[in-house]
């Protein structure tokens, strides 16, 4: 049951780095790139998505306003807040929002918590 | 509890010397420690292990230390990776100890902190050695470094950094370090592309000193310690210009000996290069001589001989003139002859009267030819010189000599004057009487010599000239020349601008001008006197035949001898004997000696002793009169009269 | 001269290094999993110095130009952080970072995003870390890759503006076999040095309690 991941990331680096500790953990998933917000958001028009890993750090606007914009949209879409800012505020706002939080750079193993329970979520939407 | 692994290893680790350990579970909030830190700590065992509260783990931490370790614990629970610090424990009984607490942070898969593991180990003995090593090296300003390979940067105490005047830090780029170096060296820290391991770490560099550009030299020395593939370098550095430069000074002392030495024997063989090249001049004075001799010899039959010829050819005028050129040839070769005699230095210095400004004259054409074209040479001399008195053929000589000098002091050419003036010195000197001098100067424009040079001028063998091209005497010589006459030689000279060399010779005084008359020695009558019998003796029977036939062509009678033997066997068989006429040089008995023979015989027989060389023995009895060979018949006659005349 | 108050005591000092070291386990923990080689740190040496004197420690210690990633940050304290290295490493540290495959083209053209991306893994860390330790937050502008002398990436922007101090942190970082080493500098003016100063202050009293002399 293959899913579709939206990566959003101003850094082409850091999406394939992502892109790879994905494939690492789901090999059928497919996955669409985005290098800001509102690439996200046209992305999104011509399809949507199942899971979004989204940077934090981005310029215009940031990767918790964007998560919250998609928290509306899509109220169950499991999403996954990216950065290296390992603050204790920003990990609070993520919560608030209903975004998990990974820490940069991104592994496999960093990732796996998330992912696991991404795959859970959306086998119970679809059951 | 999940302990039980841990208690091996806590076990382990206590046997392995470790002071205690310990496992803070940070997520339960107990810190569980073994039997030897509840022994250093005053625990009791079992509680200990058990669990207790992490707080305590500060407890026993001296009062001083506790704040930055709860600093550095607190680092852990945030999640630093690493704790490893030194703190002092007071154990229960008091006593205060040095500790290392070495501990690691374990993090679940989120990089949350769950435990904090680690060991206490004892360093009081090390702590100790620790300070006097640290302050050895401080006081001993040794700075330490520690590289290990394929790293950019080392390792460094600050000491390291000061010596080579950097910023104290921890650790230094490679790069930063080797730039300190003059270059040319091997690097002081190998860069992280350096390969195999350096042969060793003992060397010398030299740096300039970053903050204040200082040349130092500094000297590393450490080991290198393998490790599998790769290798760590721990090693010191310590200043060492100070002993640089004595070993510096020491080794240009030892470089200047070496240059004094050198200069020693370089003095010496020129010395011997000079000694071997008087040696050789010597013996061309003596071939000269020994040839002049005989030559002069030859030249007295001649002249002699043609003498007596003129006599009897009578008045055809064409046959006279002949002759009479015959005669001037024979007396040029005389000339010649006392040249080569004063070059061998065996000629008496004849004193006249001479006129300076003729005498120059007369010898410019010889000078020219003898300077060559590129060397003009100029003479002035003011009216009414007075004469000297001197020996003309020396001053000619010396003039020439200085001539030459002069020549050879211009390379590239140019004008050698040649003047003279008259100075009077009133108060004596040294080198002078009081009196009237003839001051006659050769003045060159060429190199001119320094005071060195200038004041070695005069000294025998002292030559600037190369070997085989001057004899070293020349000056000497000249010195020894107007000394001699009763003046003086002198130089004045400045590096670049040209030498004046000056004889200093006495002007005649009015009496010895009167008696000094120009006199013929060509072949006037004869003196008359009495007929004498006259024992003449030499041992060339050339000039023995000769002597005769002009003695006899003056009426007297003689009987030859030809050795000082026949001589003496003649003289006492012939009582009536009234004069002799003796060559001085004879093989076995010499002139001088034949007349000491004589005088045993027979005291005061008027004696002529005829030598072309100008020594006679010392204490040669006053009665003997000198005649010069060749010599002339008016000559023999006037020294027959003289010797008469004693009697 | 560094005036009186803001000149760390000891402890502050200890404290700051201790806040500056968790960064810096971070920034290490995170830079090895992105080049996948061990990487070494040095416990950082901090200094308080004029900028003019942070260019000269950067200058003396290295002579070529210099790379740096350049973070701000706002909040209760302000400042900038760099990331500074020599420029002869930059390739080396991008192909460390986004993998040896790569041809020589493709570093050059992803050299300056994995180095902002670099930089930014590196000074969050370290930033964020302190914000946690001191119990306030910062916010952090886009990491800006520049690129100069010691001097030029010190120099002060803004006219008029009095010179500003430099928390200096020497963190030598070095990678195993690869030529590649850089250090931690943070530009803070005199009213952020301060609070930054009082934060400590309140940091130590925290942690220590009762055990301060």
């Amino acid at each position: 049951m293959p899913a579709k991941v939206m990566i959003v990331d101003d850094s082409k680096l850091a999406r394939i780095v992502a892109g790879k500790a994905l494939a690492e953990l789901q090999p059928d998933w497919t996955k669409v790139e985005a290098a800001s917000a509102a690439e996200a958001m046209e992305r999104l028009e011509e399809g949507p998505a199942d899971v979004a890993l989204i940077d934090f750090n981005m310029s215009e606007t940031d990767g918790l306003e964007l998560a919250a914009k998609l928290r509306v949209l899509y109220p169950d879409m499991p999403i996954a807040i990216i950065t290296a800012n390992i603050q204790d505020e920003i990990i609070a706002r993520a919560r608030e929002i209903g975004a998990a939080f990974v820490p940069k750079p991104v592994t496999a193993d960093g990732l796996e918590a998330f992912i696991s329970g991404a795959a859970l979520t959306l086998r119970s939407q679809r059951a | 509890m999940s302990l039980s692994v841990d208690d091996n290893l806590q076990s382990e680790l206590a046997a392995m010397g470790a002071s205690g350990t310990w496992h803070w579970d940070i997520a339960g909030d107990r810190l569980h420690a073994d039997h030897k830190f509840a022994e250093l700590y005053g625990l009791d065992p079992e509680t200990a292990l058990a669990g207790v509260s992490p707080q305590i783990f500060f407890s026993a931490i001296h009062p001083d230390d506790r704040p930055r370790i709860r600093i550095a614990v607190a680092a852990i629970l945030a999640g630093a990776e690493t704790f490893s610090k030194e703190f002092r424990v007071i154990a229960p009984d008091g006593q205060i100890l040095w500790v290392h607490g070495r501990g690691q942070c374990h993090l679940d898969a989120v990089d949350e902190p769950v435990r904090f593991t680690g060991l206490l180990v004892d360093v009081t003995e090390r702590k100790r050695t620790e300070d006097r090593l640290r302050i050895a090296q401080t006081a001993g300003r040794v700075g330490t470094f520690e590289y290990v390979d394929g790293f950019a940067t080392a390792s460094v105490s600050d000491t390291f950094c000061r010596l080579l005047g950097l910023h104290p830090a921890p650790a230094l780029p490679s790069q930063t370090i080797n730039g300190v170096l003059r270059g040319g060296e091997e690097p002081l820290i190998p860069g992280p592309y350096a390969g195999e391991a350096p042969g060793t770490l003992n060397g010398t560099f030299q740096i300039v000193r970053n903050d204040d550009g200082e040349h130092r030299w500094i000297e590393r020395r450490g080991e290198i310690v393998r490790e599998g593939n790769s290798y760590r370098l721990i090693g010191v550095i310590y200043d060492v210009t100070h002993a640089k430069m004595l070993e510096a000074q020491l080794r240009e002392l030892n470089d200047n000996l070496e240059a004094r030495v050198a200069a020693e024997v370089a003095s010496r063989q020129s010395v011997e290069d000079a000694l071997r090249q008087a040696q050789k001049m010597e013996a061309v004075g003596q071939l000269t001589g020994g040839v002049a001799h005989d030559f002069n010899n030859l030249l007295m039959a001649i002249s002699s001989s043609l003498d007596l010829l003129r006599k009897r050819v009578g008045d055809d005028p064409q046959v006279v003139r002949l002759i009479d050129n015959a005669l001037a040839g024979t007396k040029r070769g005389a000339a010649l002859t006392q040249r080569m005699l004063a070059f061998a230095r065996r000629q008496d210095l004849v004193s006249e009267i001479i006129a300076i400004p003729q005498l120059v004259e007369g010898m410019l054409d010889l000078m020219r030819r003898t300077l060559g074209p590129s060397w003009p040479v100029e003479v002035d001399f003011p009216r009414d010189l007075p004469p000297v008195v001197g020996d003309a053929n020396q001053i000619e000589m010396a003039i020439l000599n200085l001539a030459v000098n002069a020549r050879d002091a211009m390379p590239g050419g140019g004008t050698i004057l040649v003047a003279s003036n008259c100075e009077h010195i009133d108060i004596a000197s040294s080198e002078l009487a009081p009196g009237s001098y003839l001051k006659l100067s050769v003045i060159d424009t060429g190199f001119g010599m320094d005071e060195d040079t200038l004041a070695r001028a005069v000294e025998p063998f002292f030559t600037t000239k190369g070997v085989g091209k001057g004899t070293g005497l020349g000056l000497s010589m000249i010195h020894g020349l107007a000394q001699q006459l009763g003046g003086t030689f002198t130089l004045e000279s400045r590096a670049g601008e040209g030498t004046t060399a000056s004889l200093w010779l006495p002007a005649a005084t009015a009496a010895e001008e009167q008696s000094d008359r120009p006199s013929d020695d060509g072949c006037d009558a004869p003196t008359q006197l009495h007929k004498l019998k006259i024992l003449a003796v030499d041992d060339d029977s050339l000039i023995l035949m000769n002597t005769s036939a002009l003695l006899e062509d003056l009426g007297h009678t003689v009987f030859e001898a030809s050795s000082g033997d026949e001589a003496l066997a003649l003289f006492a068989a012939n009582s009536d004997i009234d004069v002799i006429v003796t060559d001085h040089a004879m093989p076995g008995m010499t002139g001088a000696e034949l007349a000491e023979q004589i005088d045993e015989i027979r005291s005061n027989v008027p004696l002529i002793l005829a030598t072309g060389y100008g020594e006679l023995p010392p204490g040669f009895r006053s009665g003997a009169v000198k005649l010069g060979k060749p010599f002339s018949q008016k000559a023999l006659a006037d020294a027959l009269s003289q010797a008469m005349a004693t009697a | 001269m560094i005036p009186i108050d803001v000149s760390l005591s000891e402890l502050e000092r200890d404290a700051l290094t201790e806040i500056v070291n968790i960064g810096v386990s971070r920034a290490a923990s995170n830079l090895r999993k992105m080049i996948g080689d061990q990487v070494f740190l040095s416990v950082p040496a901090i200094e308080v110095v004029s900028q003019t004197r942070a260019a000269r420690l950067i200058t003396e210690r290295e002579v070529s130009d210099l790379v740096a990633v350049r973070q701000d940050f706002t909040g209760a304290f302000a400042g900038r952080a760099l990331l500074i290295f020599p420029e002869e490493n930059s390739l080396d540290l991008v192909r460390a970072v986004a993998g040896s495959e790569l041809s020589a083209d493709e570093v050059i053209e992803i050299e300056q995003e994995a180095l902002a991306e670099t930089g930014n893994v590196i000074l969050n860390s370290c930033l964020a870390t302190m914000a946690n330790m001191l119990k306030r937050s910062l916010s952090m502008s886009i990491p800006q890759v520049v690129r100069g002398t010691g001097a030029s990436l010190f120099a002060a922007e803004e006219q008029g503006t009095e010179e500003g101090l430099v928390l200096f942190l020497y963190i030598d970082f070095a990678v195993r076999s690869r030529d590649i080493r850089g250090y931690i500098a943070m530009i803070m003016d005199l009213p952020s040095l301060a609070i930054l100063k009082g934060l400590l202050e309140d940091f130590i009293t925290r942690v220590v309690g009762d055990d301060l002399p």
